[in-house]
């Protein structure tokens, strides 16, 4: 079992830094730390799981329905539902004496827990888990290509329900519905439609699908857990010449990113060799803070995690780390453009894990919206 | 995250309704002798500003600072890209952008020369954003979930109708569920997708697949649905939470009792209070109660279980969601319907 594994590497980084316990702290937005130790996908009210050194991990809910979703889900891990969550906790740390203790991640563990530590304080464990999360064993990587192939699924079904006349999120019901189908635990997903007005993704506005428009999104469906992100555009109609020299840039920029993936190249690298492409073309201003986030980032039991892919970010890239290298940005000619595919960093290179054609996908202006 | 349909609909919920509630809070700040309230939001944890503001974030966190005279501010790590999509959905505060958004607040307490803030569940509060504002300041923090949820407490004609709905997505949904699917998924993906059509901003779905053996509710596509099964929907529109169970069966019989059952709990349901009784509740003919609770808006909980049949309610809460367990004729039947919609005039007659 793949949460076994995790929780037996947890206990060996554990005993290595010297700690006697750890507590970590998940919600469905914020789940990675917690689901690395409970192996639970929480979806409402808070968790905190208690683990000590010698193995033994304790999953504490504040939400009686998913309690007893725990209970069936992952019966291997003891679960205990309080009304009291901090205080509670509080208590069984508080039996551990005064012993080692680390707690993360250290911005959002509840300011309560922290209060009533008090001079004792917890160390920080976000640097000992941030590198568990994102240098990963052989069995979460496959775990990681398992939810590879329905991303290309899934992006299958987007292109395919996309038609004139169809709203925006009409295609989100047809994704989600899908991904439940298929035993997809969560999706992250953001959606632009248009033209040179649209400046990013977000949420779906009730726009409707009209000839010319670009559509984008990032789809990134969750496998046990484990998620994986493939971004694409299509357009409503043949893509004019503007929308394909834009194409090319983006698709030259995705491809000069992958081409330095490999260990021992740093995340700034691998953003360098993507604005490189841009800066090329006149585009240096777009591939800043004011256009784009970030170049890629890393992937794993957390949607959007270290290393972010940024020129100032200077983390080493690792064998069994996988990624996205997305050179997602606003272009002033067409607008917002998406392009990015996901990997496994292996020792020879990138394995690239997303299979969907890289081409600017167009729908047919003429197939309309049942 | 929330991947539904966002969007600011003044017909549903007016700017007036949501500086209503503003001003309540802000009334009940200046009774406390407080110069402020904090409240952390994030997509599981929207409720109190989703109340206060209209606004839920797909995605990320913030803090909404309401002082005691003027517009809330919503302090957020969001990039101002994403702050032009927050105003256009929530045009009911300032969005303020930084990256340490707790200092941000800090600087604005600061600025009204504010001693002690109230924040809505202090002990959840993330403890890097408490660092963040004393590091600016060191104010008084004290809990001000109590406040809170006595001033949330209050329903208004709004959210009741939102809640309606909201169910009537949920109860239409239903109708998409394929009874004599093998799995699970053949029910509740279809169901999923027609909420959603329907302009849900968020839906889960949950499934007891076999009654007979277990009433436990599991998130899964690929079980095999037993003799009779019950589907939870809990569905978000428009920032207001709902959730439905039903029960089902593929045998005719048995299914057509349970849609009786079912239409009798939408007749009597929405009139009954909300108030952590249940001695008004629909029981069938020969049906025997195993056990309920009450769902119901709590700090910044959407949805949290506030009474039992072990533990009374603690303050008067704005709607509630009853979920019921009977015996009828051997089959065990789960059922949820909201409770305390009934007349809206009553209820402002009653306060």
């Amino acid at each position: 079992m793949i949460g076994e594994i995790r929780k037996k590497r947890l206990i060996d980084a554990m005993q290595e830094a010297g700690l006697d316990g750890l507590v970590l702290y998940g919600n469905a937005w914020q789940n990675d730390y917690l689901r690395y130790a409970a192996d639970f996908g929480i979806l409402e009210g808070e968790g905190l799981a208690v683990v000590t050194r010698d193995g033994e991990v304790t999953l504490y809910l504040d939400d009686e329905l998913e309690g007893e979703r725990a209970a069936v889900e992952c019966p291997e891990v003891k679960t205990v539902v309080v009304g009291d969550l901090i205080g509670t906790v509080s208590g069984v740390i508080a039996r551990l004496g005064n012993s080692r203790i680390a707690a993360g991640p250290k911005r959002h563990l509840p300011y309560g827990l922290a209060a009533q530590r008090g001079d004792l304080r917890f160390e920080d464990a976000t640097a000992l888990v941030d590198r568990l999360l994102m240098v990963k064993s052989a069995d979460e990587l496959n775990a990681v290509r398992s939810a590879a192939r329905l991303a290309d699924e899934g992006y299958a079904v987007f292109r395919n329900a996309a038609a004139v006349g169809k709203k925006d999120y009409e295609l989100i019901a047809e994704i989600e519905s899908f991904f439940r189908n298929e035993g997809v635990d969560d999706n992250f997903m953001i959606i632009g439609v248009g033209g040179p007005e649209v400046r990013g993704m977000a949420p779906p506005l009730g726009k409707i699908l009209k000839p010319g428009d670009l559509v984008t999104t990032e789809l990134t469906p969750c496998v046990n857990g484990y998620y994986v992100q493939i971004c694409r555009t299509l357009v409503i109609g043949e893509p004019n010449e503007a929308q394909r020299k834009v194409f090319g840039i983006y698709n030259d920029a995705l491809e000069a990113g992958l081409a330095v993936v490999k260990p021992g190249v740093t995340a700034a690298d691998i953003a360098r060799a993507e604005n490189d492409i841009f800066r090329a073309h006149g585009l240096g201003e777009y591939v800043t803070s004011e256009y784009t986030r970030v170049r890629g980032h890393g992937l794993g039991l957390f949607p959007d995690t270290k290393p972010h892919i940024l020129e100032d970010v200077n983390t080493v890239i690792e064998e069994g780390m996988s990624l996205i290298v997305h050179p997602n940005t606003y272009n002033p000619e067409i607008g917002y453009f998406v392009h990015g595919d996901s990997l496994i960093v292996r020792a020879d290179g990138p394995e690239i894990l997303t299979t969907t054609p890289r081409e600017l996908f167009s729908v047919g202006a003429r197939r309309a919206a049942a | 995250m929330r991947h539904g349909l966002i969007l600011w609909r003044e017909n549903e919920l007016s700017l007036a309704d949501v500086k209503a509630r503003q001003v309540r809070l802000q009334q009940a700040i200046a009774a406390a002798g407080l110069d402020g309230v904090l409240i952390y939001t994030n997509h599981v944890r929207s409720a109190g500003v989703t109340w206060v503001s209209g606004f839920t974030p797909y995605w990320s966190d913030g803090l909404v600072l309401v002082l005691r005279e003027g517009l809330p501010i919503f302090l957020t790590a969001l990039s101002k890209r994403v702050g032009e999509w927050v105003k256009s959905v929530a045009p009911t505060f300032e969005v303020a952008h930084s990256p340490f958004p707790g200092k941000l607040a800090g600087e604005r307490l600061a600025q009204v020369g504010a001693k002690r803030l109230g924040v809505v569940e202090l002990d959840r509060m993330p403890g890097g954003v408490v660092d963040e504002i004393l590091s600016v300041l060191p104010v008084e923090l004290s809990d001000a979930t109590e406040l809170f949820t006595a001033v949330r407490g209050q329903a208004d004609r709004a959210e009741l109708d939102l809640v309606r709905h909201t169910d009537n997505i949920a109860r239409e949904a239903f109708k998409a569920g394929d009874i004599n699917g093998k799995y699970a998924g053949d029910f509740t993906g279809p169901v999923e997708r027609a909420a959603r059509l329907a302009g849900a901003e968020e839906c889960y779905v949950a499934v007891a697949p076999d009654l007979s053996k277990d009433r436990r509710f599991i998130r899964t596509g690929r079980q095999e649905l037993g003799r009779t099964f019950a589907v939870r929907l809990s569905i978000a529109y428009n920032g207001v939470w709902v959730r439905r169970i039903e029960t089902f069966s593929a045998v005719s019989e048995i299914a057509a009792r349970l849609s009786s059952v079912s239409a009798e709990l939408d007749r009597a349901s929405p009139a009954l209070a909300a108030d952590g009784s249940i001695s008004a509740f629909y029981l069938p003919n020969g049906a025997k109660l195993i056990d309920w609770h009450l769902e119901a808006p709590h700090g910044t909980r959407p949805l949290k279980i506030v009474a039992d049949a072990q533990t009374p309610l603690a303050a008067p809460v704005p709607y509630g969601i009853l979920t019921t367990a009977v015996i009828l004729d051997g089959e065990t039947i789960v059922a949820s319907r909201p409770v305390g919609l009934g007349d809206m005039s009553a209820r402002e007659a009653a306060e």
